[in-house]
Order: C-alpha cells, then structure tokens, then sequence
C-alpha cells in the first residue's frame, strides 16, 4: 500500500448499507489506498440531536477525538450524514472558540481522549478526486462503462451549508452546481445525465415519521432523473438510500410508474468499471434492480467487444 | 354556506379568525347577512417571548437574531414546496415577536423540516436557519407535545434511546422500535418490507445488525445523548 488513509464508515456502512462499504473498500484498494478504521467508532449523531445545542457536536467530536488519538488527522468518510457532522463539529472546534472549549471539557469529563488539533474531514469523492485524482482513476478503468446512461445524485448534506468549509468547499466543488461525481462517471466511461434533481433533498430525515412527505420528495427526484433519460441513478449516502433505493415503492405510488429507476452507489460504477464483479460490488444487496442493469451492460459490452 | 364564503383569498384566511353571526345589530343599524362577517382584531398586544429566549438560550441557534425577514430561506425550502403552512421565514418572525400562540398552532407541521440545509445556505445575513428551525422544533416538543403527530415523537424516541443505549444506530431495530411504539408492528412484513428484511437474514446483514456491539466504557458518554439543550 502506498498510501494510508484514516476511514470512518459508520453504523450504515456497518450494516445494512454493506454494498458502499465493500465497494468503497475495493475502489481504495485498487488505487492504492490502506483504509485505517477510526476505532471504538459511535454513531455521528444522524442529525438527529441537532436541536440540543452544545451536545449535538458531543458524539462527532468524540470520534474525531479517536481520531486524532490514533495519529491520524485526516479521515476519509463516505456517508453524505457522517460527513457532515464530522465536518460540523471540526469546523466549531476550529472557529468556534467558546464551542470549541465546551466539546474539549465534555469528552474530558466523559474520560474521551479531547480534539487536539484541528481534523481534517475528508468525503471520499472529494478524496478520490483531488488527492488520488481523476487520472489515476482513469488509469485503473479496465471495462468503460460506455453507453451507460448515468443520473448523478448528491442529495444535501455533501455540499451544504457552505458557510461550513468542508472539504468538498475547500477542494472548489460547485456550492450549487456540484460536479466531481459529474467528473467521476465520466472518467468511468459512462454517459453522464444531468437533471434538475442532483442535489434536491430526498427527506430522509423524515423516512420514518413522515412517510408521505419522503415519498414524494423521492419521487420527485427519481422521476426527474428518469425523465431526463437515465437508466441508472448514482448516489451517494446510505440515508439517500433508504428511501431511493430500499423504499421505493412508496416513490412509486406517490407519484407513480415514473419513478421505477435502478438506484446504485457511485463506488459500485467505480468498482464494475475497475474490473470487479457485479456481486463484489455489492450490487445484489440493491434493492431496485441496480444488478440487472450492469448484468445487460455487462452483456453488451461482451456482444460489442471485438473478438 | 361555508364559514367566511364571502371572503376573497379565503385561503389566506384561518378559520379561527372569522367572525360570523345570525342577526347582528351594531350601533343600532341591521347588518345581518354578508355584511356581519368580521376578521378578529390582527393588533398584536401581549408579546410572549418565551420560545425567543429559549431558542437564544441555544448555542447553535443563536444566528437568530441576524434575520432581516427576507424570506430566502421559504423561497428554496424543500418542504415547503410539499407543505404550503410551512415557512421558515414565518417561524423565525413569530418567534421574534412574540407571536407564541401561532406557533405553537402549527407546531404539526415545524418538525417536518427534513434538514438539508437549502435556506441556510441560501441566507444571506449568515443565519443557520436549518438548525434555528430544528430547534424550534424540540422547544415544541416540550412544550405542546400533544399537537405534534405520534409519529414524531416515535422516532424521536426510537433514535435517543438507541443512541444512549448502544452508542450506534442499528437501522433495522430502529425501524422496528418506530413501528412497535405505533402499533404498526405488522408493516415490518408488508410486501414492501418483506422482500428487504429476507434478504437481509438470508446475507447476514441482519445479524451484523444485532451484534454491532456499542464503543468501550459507553456508560459515561450517555447524558450527552440524552440530553435535552
């Protein structure tokens, strides 16, 4: 390995969102990268405590706090949410003095090893581009995903707030027009759709308690994607996937057979054009048919090749 | 005839604000029919500035007080292009001039903020209205909990006790404990769910689910979790 990164992946990645860790897992390794795990890792909070002030930065500066306490400063996260509270509590650490002295003395007091410096919280997309770089990325393409009709999705929490200078900011992303996954998939080969929905909100907040509102934002964004004329939708975040890809009927039946698209993660394009198997990628764990599409692509490719 | 049926924009009219009578006789003078009815008195006299102080009080949200009422933040609201009563702009007033009472009317409808941030980004004085919105929320839920949805409190539950319990979100169990604590047990085995939740025991996702353990020493870490602001 020639390179070694700290990684955080989160209870998601953990569990049930299985697919986008092994597929982030294959891609790093294919292009060099040593993923350290961020140990004794908690949930970032979810977004969930974000009404209850000073505690809300507790459970993301702990983990940062881990972090620094393994030597490492830079962690690559590839949950949109994780990202964003990790990036949350670092940038209060670092700006926000007075915030920054309350988060030290609670995980002092919780016998957590404090933030010492300041961490530099990296998404994975952003990593890959700007630190292992499209180039390399290209040169590890071995099966180009040509005529496969790409919707990139960002969902919120990538580049928003931009007030808040994560790393996707700092790396010059697009604060309303983001692009690096754009960059991504057609660096891959893949004929990139644009539509009107790449960084609308899916509500998934709210999947659980208010299904017919996240049914309908999902709906929206699935449909604009298809209607644009993508086959597949690449996405981003484990909670984007819960209501996109493992809820998609409830898309479906708030605004109907137009929101019936494959739902995939980006890492899993990266990993099938890297040479990887379908079922490596972790494409069988989708829930919306994202393996049957890369398994027609994959049989066009194989008719198309010259023999 | 529907209550206010003579009024144009009916709509931007709450029930609770019209007046309406049988026969009414005022100064002596008969103006019984279309012309006895009355919209209450929009004089706003008794300022109650308890949710303002107790959203200042609140580290994260005290960008409040940089909102100029320009309404950047409804304009690009996602939920309020589902919900046409939610309006970020209109809470923020509200709050700030003491108009206690209508919030806490529409306190069904604060919470639905999904949090993506759109109008704090979109804010140009710097406020982070996301998280301003979010903590009005959680003063609502303490002080009328009653007129907010069971689902809400629901998933607010499921989510804090998992948190301070285990440290770590195990989705399946969360989604289980939302459904329980509504009764709703059952739609874990609708066709919807049912496919996803074989699935997961037939490629073991489900038992990593259960057995993802919780960090070291997790008992001092709790109160932060379970904290309120």
């Amino acid at each position: 390995m020639s390179r070694e990164v700290a990684y955080f992946p989160g209870c998601s990645l953990k569990t049930i969102d299985r697919a986008y860790d092994v597929s982030t897992r294959l891609v790093a390794r294919d292009l060099g990268l040593g993923l350290v795990e961020v140990e004794d890792y908690a949930c970032c909070g979810a977004g969930e405590l974000k009404g209850n002030g000073i505690n809300s930065y507790y459970l993301p500066a702990r983990n940062l706090g881990h972090l620094l306490r393994q030597g490492q400063v830079d962690v690559m996260v590839s949950c949109n949410v994780c990202y964003h509270e990790l990036s949350r509590a670092a940038y209060a650490w670092t700006h926000q003095a007075q915030i920054g002295e309350q988060i030290n003395d609670m995980l002092r007091a919780a016998g957590e090893p404090p933030m010492t410096q300041s961490a530099s919280v990296r998404n994975t997309l952003d990593y890959l581009i700007n630190h292992v770089g499209l180039e390399a990325i290209s040169r590890r393409v071995v099966r180009p995903l040509t005529g496969l009709r790409v919707a990139p999705y960002y969902g919120c929490l990538y580049h928003r707030p931009q007030a808040m200078v994560s790393s996707v900011q700092v790396a010059g992303e697009h604060p309303e027009h983001p692009h690096f996954m754009h960059d991504v998939l057609r660096t891959l080969g893949a004929q990139v759709i644009a539509h009107p929905a790449e960084t609308t909100c899916c509500g998934g907040k709210n999947l659980l308690s208010d299904e017919e509102i996240a049914g309908r934002l999902t709906g929206r964004i699935l449909s604009q994607a298809k209607a644009a004329g993508a086959e597949v939708l690449s996405l981003m975040c484990p909670k984007c996937a819960g209501g996109l890809d493992a809820l998609q009927p409830r898309a479906v039946k708030a605004v109907g057979e137009g929101a019936r698209l494959p739902v995939v993660y980006y890492t899993q394009l990266m990993a099938i054009a890297f040479g990887h198997s379908p079922e490596a990628s972790g494409l069988r764990e989708m829930e919306s048919g994202g393996l049957t599409v890369i398994q027609r692509l994959m049989r066009q490719l194989a008719s198309a090749a010259p023999v | 005839m529907a209550k206010g049926a003579g009024i144009v924009e009916r709509s931007l009219v709450r029930d609770a604000d019209i007046l309406e009578h049988e026969n009414f006789v005022l100064d002596g003078i008969d103006v019984s029919g279309r012309w006895n009815t009355m919209l209450k008195s929009r004089v706003h006299a008794s300022r109650d500035l308890q949710a303002w102080d107790a959203v200042r009080q609140n580290l994260v949200a005290t960008s409040i007080d940089r909102c100029i009422q320009c309404g950047m933040c409804t304009a690009g609201c996602t939920v309020a292009h589902e919900i046409p009563d939610f309006n970020p702009r209109q809470f923020i007033y509200w709050v700030r001039t003491g108009r206690t009472e209508e919030l806490k009317q529409q306190a069904n409808v604060v919470w639905r903020c999904v949090g993506c941030y759109v109008c704090t980004h979109h804010c140009p004085k710097g406020v982070n209205t996301a998280e301003v919105i979010e903590t009005i929320g959680q003063w609502l839920a303490t002080v009328v909990p009653n007129r907010m949805d069971p689902a809400f409190h629901a998933n607010h539950h499921a989510y804090r006790r998992q948190l301070a319990r285990r440290g770590r979100l195990s989705l399946p169990m969360l989604q289980a404990t939302f459904l329980r604590s509504l009764g709703r047990q059952h739609e874990l085995w609708s066709p919807e769910m049912q496919k996803t939740v074989l699935k997961m025991l037939w490629d073991g996702r489900a038992f990593k689910a259960l057995a993802m353990g919780r960090p070291r020493r997790w008992r001092k870490n709790r109160r932060h979790v379970a904290a309120q602001a």
